[in-house]
């Protein structure tokens, strides 16, 4: 694309002679610079660092080491970053950054004198106006944040900004042919608004006098709304987002059973690990709820029937995650629905030992519902001893509510769920996580919570929350160590649904053969909550709940698994609903597209929104380098994929494909 | 950051009168802050007069703002007036590339200490150009002193509090103890040189135009 972009690097280099007035006061001096911002993002080292050892000539020896930070006005990370150098040694810091930097260092390094190495570089880009915030693409426009907009009156075009002297009303009379007296090279703004408000058939009023007040914005609203903000990004949790968060089709929608699916499609990989090893054959007739393919392997899942009927053949199809061709067990439904002898209550279950609890959640097939498909037996034999079991009720996923309706319709049974889980893993203290946005699930638990030694916790809305890493650390305020698990840290994180299928399992004597997903989005025609068997085909699901042409669903629309953040695209419509599904969402396609060629600006949005507290763009930077293992400097491993970079970035680029590559190229190196 | 408040209903009601309207949203930097529960209850008062309401990302690019009005030509058509919420960057990108159409903006810009994009900082820079930094003890006197004062404090300070804003500390004194701490107080007797107030534009117009 030819469109020109504007560098808008917020500072250069202090001039020589007062750099080394700087230099001859202080014994050695250690060197902070930023990577900054707002610029194309084509280097990874900043020039200053260099131009500045150019500058010192004799002087590099006073030089006690340098270190370059990324935004290094983000004092959460900025604070990490410096506080693991070693500055001991060095009587002075020298900041190459613009004023938020070297004022954050200041601050943070009280003690020990920090010292300028840069002047600020003022926004405006503007050859007549010294004042104006740029967007956040690199474009001409800019807005003089002024809290008193009048671009309703001129046409959308800024007369603070765009006249030289700010007039309000009306041009100051000393334009030549259209052009400004200032700067004869630019155009007379008023000029401008008379032609754009003529183009519109408006009439230019000027009647009414404008008059700047210049107590606006008010200081205090401000420094407010800074303060809020800063809370709001930083509560429990660093970063982390607010998408909108759209329940309000599905929340009040109870469960509806699904009707029965003409064949069911059955993967054998629908969990972490190993995939089941198939135990019927085309021609075996199975019934509901009998083992179809046993686990294989420590970390692995049994697979159970969901309808009853012929098996008419084990074949590859469109894994809906993996979204490549996987082995799956085709079953006709006969929708006779006859049981397997298997399943039976146990009204005895409170006898059971922990090692019989086990074996049933091993035989159920049980893995983690909320997306992750962690075999829960594993998961429930930690390797180390924990003390706490946190229950995660946050569905934090817009559009989804399957976990807010089970939490609504069956708090008891969650309940003795919860009590089989703290049995096994021998916990005393339990606490439920539900965000607050669910008023419905917070009263229907309190109802049941009376008198029992369960805790409660509302906790505000924020996107990752329900990633069991962030969850830790906003109830517990404990960090999951890097490469670490919830049991290095004592926890055991168990999502409402899989604890819904442990008491389904042991109570009422049911494997793990259907499950609650939300079905919504936009143009959906039905939707709901309902309770579908696992192996459903999405094409009956979207048959159901979607009026509009079938074909439109891959033109027009991003039909995802699960939510629109973590959701998976899917490319087929003979995928069907796995254990870890927890709904179908339907999005309209956005008119912009992401896309790998495009250009990363550093506006740092990405490194603001990371739960993790990672630099995702640098896995852009790499990736489309195409140099593969870089991104592990970075510590692209402790990525949760939460997707809050990708739907953040002003680029558009593909943050997440760039990251999958990494970490399977990180994978494969480590194999070999 | 640019952030924006919802502009009065009534000066709103003046412009729109009982127009047809397309909206726009701009949920770009929205996550920082945003009044969404205003803008729904405003967008719900004007019902029937709404064409449609999109929700789009980042207006401030041209390349997506140009994008967007190609998407939704055909109900921009329907509509008298197009209406934007979003910063005011996105509304006179949108603007410029709708020459023939009015277009109007439901909000007020205001921005938040630290820069665009980046979150909310407690520190602000002024972007002066002549950073005085090194003479304050890293702290600015420009963004902490309502007055702007870098030769020392204007003595109207009361127990250390703003003359001015009397719940802020008055940046000399904050100053002075950073300095009192290194050591350094000898620093504040030198006499600083007025402030070269033609920088901001002589510097800003030294800005590369880089072709992507």
């Amino acid at each position: 694309m030819e469109t020109k972009l504007i560098d808008y690097t917020k500072f250069s280099l202090k001039p020589a002679e007062e750099i080394h007035e700087i230099v001859d006061r202080v014994e050695n001096i250690f060197i902070l610079s930023c990577a900054k911002c707002y610029q194309l993002f084509e280097r990874e080292a900043g020039e200053d660092y260099f131009t500045l050892l150019g500058l010192l000539g004799e002087d590099t020896k006073k030089i006690a080491g340098h270190a370059q930070i990324d935004f290094l006005c983000n004092n959460i990370l900025s604070e990490k970053a410096i506080s693991s150098l070693d500055l001991s040694g060095c009587s002075a810091v020298g900041v190459i950054s613009c004023g938020l930097g070297i004022q954050f260092v200041a601050h943070l390094l009280e003690g020990k004198p920090v010292y300028a190495m840069a002047d600020s570089v003022p926004q405006s880009a503007n050859s007549t106006s010294g004042i104006g915030y740029h967007g956040i693409s690199l474009e001409q426009e800019k807005c003089a944040a002024c809290g008193q907009c009048y671009l309703n009156a001129t046409g959308g075009i800024c007369p603070m900004i765009d006249c030289a002297k700010g007039l309000l009303n009306g041009p100051c009379g000393g334009a030549r042919d259209g052009k400004c007296e200032v700067d004869p090279s630019l155009d007379c703004a008023w000029v401008k608004i008379y032609e754009r408000i003529g183009n519109r058939g408006e009439q230019l009023t000027l009647g009414d006098t404008r008059i700047h007040d210049y107590s606006k914005p008010a200081l205090q609203l401000k420094n407010d709304l800074s303060t809020l903000n800063n809370k709001l990004r930083n509560e429990g949790f660093y970063g982390g987002l607010h998408p909108l968060e759209e329940k309000q089709q599905t929340e009040h929608l109870a469960i509806e059973k699904f009707p029965e699916p003409e064949e069911v499609v059955i993967f054998l990989s629908q969990h972490t690990g190993k995939k089941a090893s198939p135990m019927v054959q085309p021609g075996d007739y199975v019934r509901v709820g009998q083992k179809i393919a046993g686990a294989d392997g420590f970390i692995s899942a049994s697979i159970h029937s969901s309808v009853s009927g012929k098996v008419v053949s084990i074949e590859e199809r469109i894994h809906p995650v993996l979204q490549r061709r996987e082995l799956a067990v085709v079953i006709e439904n006969d929708r006779e629905n006859s049981l397997d002898s298997h399943c039976k209550p146990n009204s005895d279950f409170k006898k059971l030992s922990v090692k019989s609890l086990l074996d049933i959640v091993r035989e159920s097939g049980i893995v983690g519902l909320g997306g992750a498909m962690f075999p829960t037996q594993v998961k429930l034999a930690p390797p180390k001893k924990v003390d706490t079991l946190l229950v995660n009720g946050c569905e934090c996923e817009p559009f989804l509510n399957g976990d807010n309706r089970i939490m609504i319709e069956r708090p008891q049974d969650i309940i003795i769920g919860i009590g089989l889980l703290k049995k096994i893993l021998g916990v005393n203290r339990t606490i439920i996580g539900v965000e607050n946005n669910k008023a419905d699930a917070i009263t229907s638990f309190k109802g049941v919570l009376k008198n029992s030694a369960v805790e409660l916790l509302r906790l505000n809305t924020k996107y990752p929350q329900g990633a069991e890493k962030m969850l830790i650390k906003k109830i517990l305020g404990r960090e999951v160590p890097s490469g670490g698990l919830p049991f290095d840290v004592g926890v055991i994180v168990s999502n409402v649904g899989t604890i819904l299928a442990v008491y389904d399992a042991v109570v009422q004597g049911i494997p793990l053969y259907k499950r609650v997903i939300t079905v919504s989005g936009e143009d959906m025609s039905r939707p709901g909550n309902y309770l579908v068997k696992i192996g459903t085909p999405l094409k009956e699901i979207i048959q159901y709940c979607f009026d509009g042409d079938i074909e439109d669903i891959f033109t027009k629309y991003d039909l995802k698994m699960g939510g629109p953040m973590m959701g998976i695209i899917q490319t087929s419509l003979d995928s069907s609903v796995i254990k870890g599904t927890s709904g179908l969402t339907l999005l309209k396609r956005s008119p912009v597209q992401l896309s790998e060629d495009n250009d990363c600006i550093k506006c740092g949005r990405c490194v603001d929104v990371c739960p993790m507290e990672l630099h995702p763009h640098y896995y852009a930077f790499y990736g489309k380098k195409a140099e593969l293992g870089r991104a592990d400097d970075y510590n692209v491993m402790d990525c949760i994929e939460c997707r809050s970079c990708e739907y953040i970035c002003s680029a558009k680029l593909p943050l997440m494909s760039f990251i999958k590559r990494e970490k399977e190229y990180a994978r494969s190196t480590v194999k070999n | 950051m640019l952030v924006v408040q919802l502009k009065t209903e009534d000066e709103l009601r003046l412009k729109i009168a009982d127009n047809k309207v397309f909206i726009i949203e701009c949920l770009g930097c929205q996550d920082v802050y945003f009044p969404n529960k205003e803008v729904d209850e405003y967008i719900r008062s004007l019902e029937k007069q709404v064409i449609a309401r999109v929700r789009l990302d980042y207006l401030c690019n041209r390349d997506y703002a140009s994008a967007y009005i190609k998407a939704y030509d055909k109900q921009i058509q329907k509509a008298q007036i197009v209406l934007v919420i979003s910063c005011g960057v996105g509304m006179q990108v949108i603007s410029s590339l709708l020459d023939h159409k009015i277009v109007y903006t439901c909000c007020d810009t205001l921005y938040l200490n630290g820069f665009q994009g980046l979150s909310a900082q407690p520190f602000d820079c002024y972007q002066c150009g002549e950073c005085y930094l090194n003479y304050t003890g890293g702290v600015c006197p420009l963004t902490n002193c309502p007055k702007e004062l870098i030769n020392g404090p204007c003595g109207g300070a009361r127990d250390g509090k703003c003359e001015v804003n009397p719940d802020a500390d008055c940046a000399w004194a904050v100053i002075y103890e950073r300095l009192y701490k290194l050591n350094k107080l000898d620093i504040v007797k030198k006499i600083l040189k007025p402030r070269d107030h033609s920088r901001i534009i002589s510097q800003s117009l030294s800005r590369e135009r880089i072709k992507r």
